[in-house]
């Protein structure tokens, strides 16, 4: 099922001075999905929602909010409502005035108004918080009262700026299944920034990566997961194994590449390369196969041989560093019913299926 | 415990000094003007007593109302003045620009001393000063207007322009506090610029205004020196009156019971200034719901 676009942008561009810190983005944002803009630090995430917030005027592009062009509407004429990082509520009104700040200037009644501020504190779990002076909240009662006040004005679309990233961990992720739970009884469309890969992985419908102003890839966690289409998008997503080498020969369906003294298998997946290119795999750590090399054959296809370095139990799985004469290798397997695990020292032989790897080109 | 005890030490022994001293020269001299205000003086000695005669003389003397008047409206206009002023410059100063250098120019102005800004204003003013001889120029009049100097123009004016970089210190400083987040909140949630500045930041930064007001009033209405050499006659203030009470009458007496009758006036406006506020919904700490 399609559902409509409810935030389209197109060839949206924005320069401070010199700095051109978005190149010409286009991106369609459906109605009712949570949409993360994930990146590093400067990579133009914020700007854009910032652009969508109508904080700032692009240089180029339009900004469609329901198929209305708000590109020259300032943010109080947008039908969108944003968390800030930082929260940003009013010290001077307790909790039940910054949330009703937006309903007064819309001047409804009172009575509704104390409705739906009190619907709204319920929602997020603060019913009796009302009278509260912002001081007296935690981090994460903020950040509810944050949500509520964003929320009680029915925004077309919430945006939420690194809305956890002031939070410790525990309040982090129990935060994130609360936003979940706000996200399914009010089918707000969510526009999430995050640095974070974890919440962005945990959270999102779609997510889009970006790096340097531009959008690196979209898709969902899954597909971005398992078929990164560049080298940083697999470095960003999750723990990866990268190895380098040159194209050596192309079947029709299997490309195949020569990394150290070994050949590596690898689905074409319709990439054109040429005979000679250097290009990169990536292979996931719990997509290695590792075994005791002790009575194993010779084999220089789709393995490494190497030697176990480093070993890291973490409760339910165990993470392995292996040192290969390639690379040295993350591998990661679930801890054993019995509890055998490798030692460091012990001499092992890392192999993979040819549709583990990914190749990238770029 | 040890601990909290540690800073609470610290903390008196960081406040002990400023205390002794404003306990020396200031809260003890108050009392002791105080206890004089009820003495009575004759012939340039004090005399001891418990009359409220001094209160009573100055509060029917017709000429103690409209010099406090005068002094009040002095404190007022220049208030109103230097916060009007000084409120955009310190908007601009803290949202518009990044660096301090506008700030810096204006507070430079406080390099000179007091009394030549003072004489610098009877130049500009004066009969051959520099408007008056320029509007002559233009032929826009014949002769030099004799209000612009020794009148209470004058002493606003200059008043104004003495309190003006006070009023953009504590303005600038209070205005840091509201960061943008708050304005872009506010933005966000649907405020017009104008909301922004009556709902979020003039409540944020009430106390700012609220000393930059008061600090600017009381200095002003409370002045003699810029009164006597600006004022002229019809800008004569209590303030004076109570200088000469004790630099030449040597009626300490009544001067004092004078000098605590305008520090009950001043306390008045105070009051009437926050109310104000409160009334106009730009106090902080106020609930809208119930």
């Amino acid at each position: 099922m399609s559902l409509p676009n409810i935030v389209e942008l197109y060839g949206v561009t924005k320069a401070f001075g010199a700095l051109t810190v978005l190149h010409d983005i286009d991106l369609s944002i459906q109605q009712g999905e949570i949409l993360t803009l994930l990146g590093p630090s400067g990579c133009g995430k914020t700007t854009l929602m910032r652009l969508i917030a109508g904080f700032e005027p692009t240089t180029h592009g339009r900004v469609i909010i329901e198929g209305v062009d708000v590109s020259n509407l300032s943010p109080d004429q947008r039908p969108v409502n944003m968390v800030f990082q930082r929260y940003a509520l009013f010290p001077h009104l307790d909790v039940f005035d910054n949330v009703a700040f937006g309903l007064r200037l819309k001047k409804w009644p009172k009575d509704r108004i104390r409705e739906a501020v009190q619907h709204m504190l319920h929602l997020v779990q603060l019913g009796e918080y009302g009278s509260r002076w912002i001081h007296e909240l935690s981090g994460g009662q903020a950040q509810r009262v944050a949500l509520a006040r964003a929320l009680v004005n029915a925004p077309k679309v919430l945006l939420l700026d690194e809305p956890l990233a002031a939070l410790d961990l525990k309040i982090r992720h129990h935060m994130l299944a609360e936003l979940k739970r706000i996200h399914r009884e009010t089918g707000t469309t969510f526009i999430y920034v995050t640095h974070d890969q974890d919440e962005a992985t945990i959270l999102s419908d779609r997510i889009v990566l970006m790096n340097r102003g531009r959008i690196e890839q979209i898709g969902t966690p899954e597909e971005m997961y398992a078929h990164p289409r560049s080298l940083f998008c697999a470095r960003f997503l999750g723990e990866t194994n990268i190895l380098s080498g040159a194209v050596s020969a192309c079947d029709s369906d299997l490309t195949h590449v020569a990394v150290g003294r070994g050949t590596v298998k690898v689905p074409a997946n319709g990439s054109a390369v040429s005979v000679g290119q250097n290009v990169s795999l990536a292979i996931r750590p719990e997509a290695l196969q590792v075994r005791r090399r002790q009575g194993l054959g010779e084999t220089t296809e789709n393995a490494l041989d190497g030697v176990v370095e480093d070993v890291v139990f973490m409760g339910s799985r165990v993470v392995y560093s292996i040192r290969t004469p390639v690379e040295t290798l993350k591998f990661q397997e679930t801890r054993s019913v019995d509890g055998s695990m490798l030692a460091p020292g012990e001499e092992v032989r890392a192999s993979w299926r040819p549709d583990a790897a990914v190749l990238l080109t770029q | 415990m040890l601990k909290s005890s540690r800073r609470e030490a610290m903390g008196l022994a960081l406040a002990t000094p400023s205390f002794l001293f404003l306990l020396i020269f200031f809260i003890v001299p108050t009392l002791l003007l105080f206890v004089c205000s009820f003495w009575l003086a004759q012939s340039f000695r004090l005399i001891p007593a418990f009359t409220f005669d001094n209160y009573t003389r100055a509060l029917s003397a017709g000429g103690f109302y409209a010099l406090t008047w005068n002094a009040l409206k002095n404190g007022l206009c220049t208030a109103v003045l230097t916060v009007g002023l000084s409120f955009p410059a310190a908007y601009f100063i803290v949202y518009r620009t990044r660096g301090n250098l506008l700030f810096y120019l204006i507070l430079v102005s406080w390099f000179s001393s007091y009394l030549v800004r003072i004489y610098a204003w009877r130049v500009i003013l004066g009969s051959n000063g520099l408007i008056n001889t320029t509007l002559m120029q233009l032929g826009l009049i014949s002769e030099p207007l004799e209000v612009l100097l020794f009148s209470p123009f004058a002493t606003i004016l200059t008043l104004t322009h003495i309190m003006l970089p006070f009023g953009l210190l504590l303005l600038v400083s209070a205005l840091r506090d509201v960061k943008t987040d708050y304005i872009e909140a506010a933005r966000d949630l649907g405020a017009s610029q104008i909301e922004v500045l009556t709902k979020v930041i003039l409540p944020m930064c009430y106390k700012g205004v609220v000393g930059a007001f008061m600090f600017t009033f009381v200095i002003s209405a409370g002045d003699f020196v810029t009164p006597q050499l600006l004022g002229g006659r019809d800008g004569m203030t209590t303030g004076i009156l109570i200088a000469n009470q004790f630099r030449t009458a040597g009626n300490w007496p009544f001067g004092a019971a004078m000098a605590f009758l305008m520090l009950a006036a001043f306390l008045i406006v105070y009051l009437a200034f926050v109310r104000l506020l409160d009334l106009l919904r730009l106090a902080p700490g106020r609930r809208f719901h119930d």
